[in-house]
Formats: structure tokens, sequence, C-alpha cells
């Protein structure tokens, strides 16, 4: 890892090789990394749409971001926390309790219906990240004991799930469309624009990048660690909070089982969109090609309709593997 | 205004799937003794019909008809569930019969559903993963008057409209048998542990209830304690190994699945006590293993949850299309399995 900060935080710059042939495959593999996902993604799709009329017709893709939106906001905040050298396994459970809080504050509108699970959310990550920061915990431990908890709180207040009889307006802010295009793909696309430039374009930012690269140095160099580190928690509890609060609406229903299983698929669709587990290195764009990837695969095992569920895990996980793949020979370079 | 129901007491659960799901569980009696599961699976169905407005005597042979399962098949259940409606699909002769699995998404199974409804499904055959959740998917097939029939567990929405039959088991039967088939393994004096669902899901909430029902009336059954196995072998597992040493003296179990019994008797075993010997086991759902061991009489009983829906699915697919009336709620014909027809039952190819 280099242990200065990043000048770019878009990609990691190599530090001066003594060879250029290797400088030029390091060059390769960065690009490989930060832009791979997204090539992979526009290049399958097309196969895809070549294989299957179906896939590239506007109402197809529009159900496959629409189903991958939920995803995809948690994993922009799992982004953040990666990048900052961290995990939040929290996420998950939090959508489940997203769900039932703003089912329960449903009926006293639609602000409610938002700001409980978006409140829950910021209240856990920064408990969150209190108990990392002050208490000195792991956060693969402390966010466990949350995913734990926050699943057994939603299932005291909802057991298996509540019905939101009359969604109304706040139904229709997930199931609505804006000039033809579904409310939930608007607002997945604008979250990762906004998000790419906090993450590229603000002293926010560039912490998270310095914070994830080396946090000693980034100590050092005066940057606002602890400070970084409860925000990040904070915003990746509010990104699953907000994908709770879009579920209930969009499935007029809180199930304390939602979300289930997401802190894991949010932590792999950031690696496979080239986020470094390692900390330091990773785009939006990447990890949203990632989201739409694992989207993308459920869709085809649809469009092939006779697959059982183990090849959508099967596909999923070579991808992972591959990505994983690419990325310890990118760790192996640079270290060389 | 809006309504919600909350779900945090067992009573209030049970009335989300009795009366918001606005299904009629009303009670309808299933042939209790019966040895024999029924395999076309079609039981006894309730008054209120759905009848199609417009029908269009369409054949199903030749239609694209979509199945969306919602959990993945390493459960037996869902893994003969599947298997009957895929080979009702190929028999029938459908054009092509789409199937996905939401894997236990809710979001993934509205998804799923939503696909089928755009790759030109003209019905479609859903085992909902939850008692709530499917309406913007069937609100679209609704629109796109695609018939939706539901099976094996009930889910919200307005029958007629949003789908046009539930057929299953009733789960608080299912209970009220286990505690029926309790008091004749034990002769009405036990002292009895539960291994329950998952908390929180109706299906466990249901059969926690009929079994406490069933056994008002038995003073000589006490009930000790209720412990979650979460649908797991593991956690019944290890629930059973600290029920054993919290009250030595239990000498019966009930537990709301097999795969649990599975995990239980493990923890019997271990204890250096007789499954079905120093601890009588009554299960629910019927899988082969389980009709196995009560062949071998290391299990007393189980009551049957029959995961062949395929038949009557189709049948109910074809009345509407037909414009005849189609029965709002069928309830399964579960067979109840005890030691007197557990190895006819296993050579029939009756236990799954």
């Amino acid at each position: 890892m280099s242990a200065t900060l990043p000048a770019s935080p878009r990609m990691p710059r190599p530090p001066p090789a003594a060879h250029r042939g290797a400088e030029r495959r390091q060059r390769l593999f960065a690009v490989i990394q930060a832009r791979g996902a997204t090539v992979v993604l526009i290049v399958a799709a097309l196969v895809a749409g070549l294989i299957f009329p179906a896939f590239l017709k506007p109402e197809n893709i529009e159900d496959l971001t629409t189903a991958a939106s939920f995803l995809g906001l948690v994993t922009l905040g799992q982004t953040f926390v990666i990048i900052m050298g961290g995990f939040d396994l929290s996420v998950g459970s939090m959508i489940g309790l997203g769900t039932v809080l703003a089912a329960y504050a449903a009926p006293y509108g639609v602000l409610a219906a938002f700001g409980a699970p978006l409140a829950a959310g910021a209240l856990v990550g920064l408990v969150n990240g209190l108990l990392i920061v002050k208490a000195r915990m792991a956060p693969f431990i402390v966010t466990l004991a949350a995913l734990l908890a926050l699943k057994g709180l939603a299932i005291v207040l909802a057991g298996e799930s509540l019905i939101i009889a009359d969604p109304g307006l706040f139904g229709r802010s997930a199931n609505g469309a804006l000039f033809g295009v579904g409310n939930l793909t608007i607002i997945l696309l604008a979250a990762y624009a906004v998000a790419a430039l906090v993450l590229n374009r603000t002293a926010y930012g560039s912490a998270v990048f310095a914070t994830g690269g080396n946090e000693d140095a980034a100590r050092m160099l005066g940057v606002a660690v602890d400070r970084t580190k409860l925000l990040t928690y904070m915003l990746s509890g509010t990104m699953a909070g907000l994908s709770g609060a879009l579920l209930a609406a969009h499935l007029s229903s809180g199930i304390s089982s939602a979300g289930n299983g997401y802190e894991l698929q949010s932590i792999a669709a950031a690696v496979i969109g080239g986020v470094l587990l390692t900390g330091g290195v990773g785009t939006l764009l990447g990890a949203l090609s990632g989201v739409l990837l694992l989207g993308m695969i459920e869709n085809i095992i649809n469009q092939i309709g006779s697959l059982s569920a183990a090849f959508q895990g099967l596909a999923s996980g070579v991808f992972l593997l591959v990505a994983v793949l690419v990325q310890s020979g990118l760790t192996r370079q640079r270290s060389s | 205004m809006f309504h919600y129901r909350p779900a945090r007491h067992r009573g209030v659960r049970a009335a989300l799937a009795g009366g918001a799901v606005m299904l009629a569980f009303a009670g309808v009696s299933v042939s209790g003794a019966q040895a024999q599961s029924s395999s076309a699976g079609v039981g006894v169905s309730s008054g209120a019909t759905c009848v199609n407005p417009r029908p269009g005597h369409e054949n199903l042979s030749g239609m694209v008809i979509g199945f969306s399962q919602s959990e993945n098949e390493q459960n037996p259940f869902r893994a003969a569930e599947t298997e009957s409606v895929r080979s009702t699909a190929k028999s029938v002769g459908v054009r092509r019969l789409l199937y996905t699995n939401a894997n236990s998404n809710q979001a993934k199974q509205v998804a799923d559903i939503e696909n089928m409804i755009s790759q030109g499904a003209k019905a479609i055959i859903v085992a909902p993963l939850n008692a709530t959740g499917l309406q913007p998917a069937l609100e679209q097939a609704a629109q796109a008057h695609v018939p939706v029939v539901t099976i094996d567990r009930a889910t919200a929405g307005t029958p007629c409209r949003d789908f046009i039959t539930f057929m299953g088991s009733d789960f608080r039967k299912q209970g009220e048998r286990a505690a029926q088939a309790m008091v004749d393994a034990t002769n009405g004096t036990a002292n009895i542990v539960e291994i329950q669902g998952a908390y929180g899901n109706v299906v466990e909430a249901q059969r926690s209830e009929g079994f406490a029902a069933g056994l008002k009336g038995h003073p000589g059954l006490k009930l000790l304690a209720s412990q979650s196995g979460n649908w797991s072998a593991t956690d019944a597992q290890h629930v059973m190994e600290q029920l054993l040493l919290a009250h030595p003296d239990i000498n019966a179990l009930y537990t709301h699945a097999d795969v649990m019994t599975l995990g239980a008797i493990r923890a019997i075993t271990q204890s250096g006590r007789r499954p079905g010997h120093d601890i009588r086991i009554v299960s629910i759902d019927g899988t082969r293993a389980i009709v196995q061991m009560i062949a071998s009489d290391q299990v007393q009983a189980a009551i049957e949850t029959n995961p062949r829906l395929g038949p009557a699915a189709f049948d109910a697919l074809k009345s509407w299309f037909n414009g005849t009336p189609v029965p709002q709620t069928i309830i399964t014909n579960d067979a109840l399995y005890t030691r007197a027809n557990a190895a006819t039952s296993i050579a029939s190819g009756a236990a799954y």
C-alpha cells in the first residue's frame, strides 16, 4: 500500500517504477480494476440482448434496475465503509428493521415513513461508529452484533410482516415514475451521482480515501480519522434505512426478514466493482456496476426460466472470484 | 387514512394470517385419520369462489406459464413442490414453464413475477415467501389479466382480483392434529418440549397455537418448554441439548418441521436416550427420512405438509380460463403418518 495520500482518489497512482514493462502492466491492472466491472457489465448486457431478445427491452431494464435499487443503495454506503478500511455487516438487518419502522410510521405520513427508518439507520451507524472508534472494537464484531440485534428487534416489533393497508403517496414514492422512468431507478442513479461528487470532490471524500489507504499516515497528516469513521458508518446506516424505507413503500409491507444477506451481497458487489477490501481504493461507478452485474445474473437466470436457484449463487460466486483474482494480482503488482 | 396491522403477539399474528390476509381459513376440516396421501393434492375447498368474468376458453397447452418459487430446493418440501409443478406442466403440455426462485428475498420475488409478465406468461403460480409484500407484482398481474394461483402460503391481497385461489395446508390444524397424535403416542401422559420454527413466522405461530389448543382437555400432557429451532437441524440440535439438560424429565418432543426433528434426534441419541422410546416424537412435514424413522419406531407420528400442489394449481387455472368457478381456498389433504402406514407410504412414494 502506498503510504502517501493518493493524489487522485479515482484511481490508484502507481509509484514510479524502475521497469517500464512492469509499470505498463501495473497501469493496465489499475484500469481493469477501476473500470473492469463497467466494461463487463456493458459487454454482458449486449451479449444477453443478442441471446434473449426481451433482455434489452426498456421494461426489462427497468425491472432490473428497480430490483437492484435496494441492494444498490446499501452498497453505496458499504463502498464508503470499505474504502475507509472497514466493514458494515449490520446493513442487511437494518433494511429489515427499516421496512418495519416505515410500516409503523406510514399512517403518520410520508415524512414519518421515511424519517423513522432514516433516523434509526443514522443512529445505528453512530453506535457502530462509536464502538469502533472509542471502544476500539473490530468493525467485524461490532457490526455483526448489530446484525443480530437489529434482526431480533425487527421480529419483536413486527413478527414476520406488517401490511401497509393504504400506502398512498408513500407507495408512489417508490412505485411512481417521472418522465417514464421509475422513481427507484432515478433515486438509485441520483444517489450514486451525488455520492461520487462527495467521494471525489470534498475534503470528507479525501479523508475517506486517506483513512483507508493508511490510517496512521492519515492521522499524522492531520486527517480527522475518528470523525471520518463516525460519519461513514452513519452514512452506511442511513443508506440502509433509506433502502428499507423504499422497500417498504415498494412492497406496501414491513418484512422483518427483508434485506437478509444484503450485508454480504453489498460487499460482494463492491468487490466485483473493484473496491479493494484492504481499503483506500475504489470507485462508485465500479460499485454500481457490481450491483447491476449481480442483478443481471438474476435477471438472465429468469430469462432462461428453468435454472434452479443454485445457479444464481454459482454465477455470482464465479464473478466474485474473478474480481478478487484481478485484485490480488493488482496488489502483488503494487507491492513488488 | 392508513391502516396497518401490527402482529406483535401470537394471536394478532394469527389474525394477520387469517383475517388481514383476507383468506378464509374458515376452519375447514381435514380428514384427520386418513392414512394415504392424496397424490393429486386436492382437498377440501371453502364455499367462496372466483369466476373469470371474460372466459376465453384458452387451452393451457401452448401457453407460457410462470412458477415463482420462494426458497431454494435444499428443503425437501420445496424440492417436491417444484417437481410437482414442473411435472404437471409437462403433462398438461404447456408451451413453456418459466421457473424462478426468489431465494428467500421478497424484493426478488416481486421482480421475478414482474419478469414473467413481461416475458409473456399468461398465468402464474406463486409460492409466496411472506404473508404480505407481493402487492406490486399482484397488481401488475391483475392489470395484465394474468391469473395468479397462490400455493402453500397465503399472502395479502383481494381474492379474485389479486389471485384466483389459495391452496395449501391449514397450519393451525396441523398443530391440533400433532397434539392429537401426541395424545395417542403417550396415552395422554407426558412431559413435552416443543421446538418451533423461526420466531415471527406465520407458519410457526399457527403450528404453536394449534398444538397448544389441541393439548387443552389433556391435563396429563404438560408442555414444559417451547423454543425456536429456526427451521434448522443444527439449531434444533443445540436447543434440544439444552432442553435435555434443563428438563431431564422430558419424555416427549413436538417439532414444527422434520428437518428440526432430525437435529433434535441427534441430541437425544447423544444424551444416551433412545428416540421413540425414552422420548416419544411427533413431527410435521412427512418427509421420507422421518417416515422411515416412523417405520423403525424411532418417531411416533408425522403430520404431512402436502407439497404436491401442481395438479390442483393447473386444475384451478383450467377452470378459470373455462369460466367455471374456482374455490378461493383449497385446503390440502395432509396425511397422518404412523407406524400403521409408514412402511407402505415409503414403498408407494407418498412420503417425499
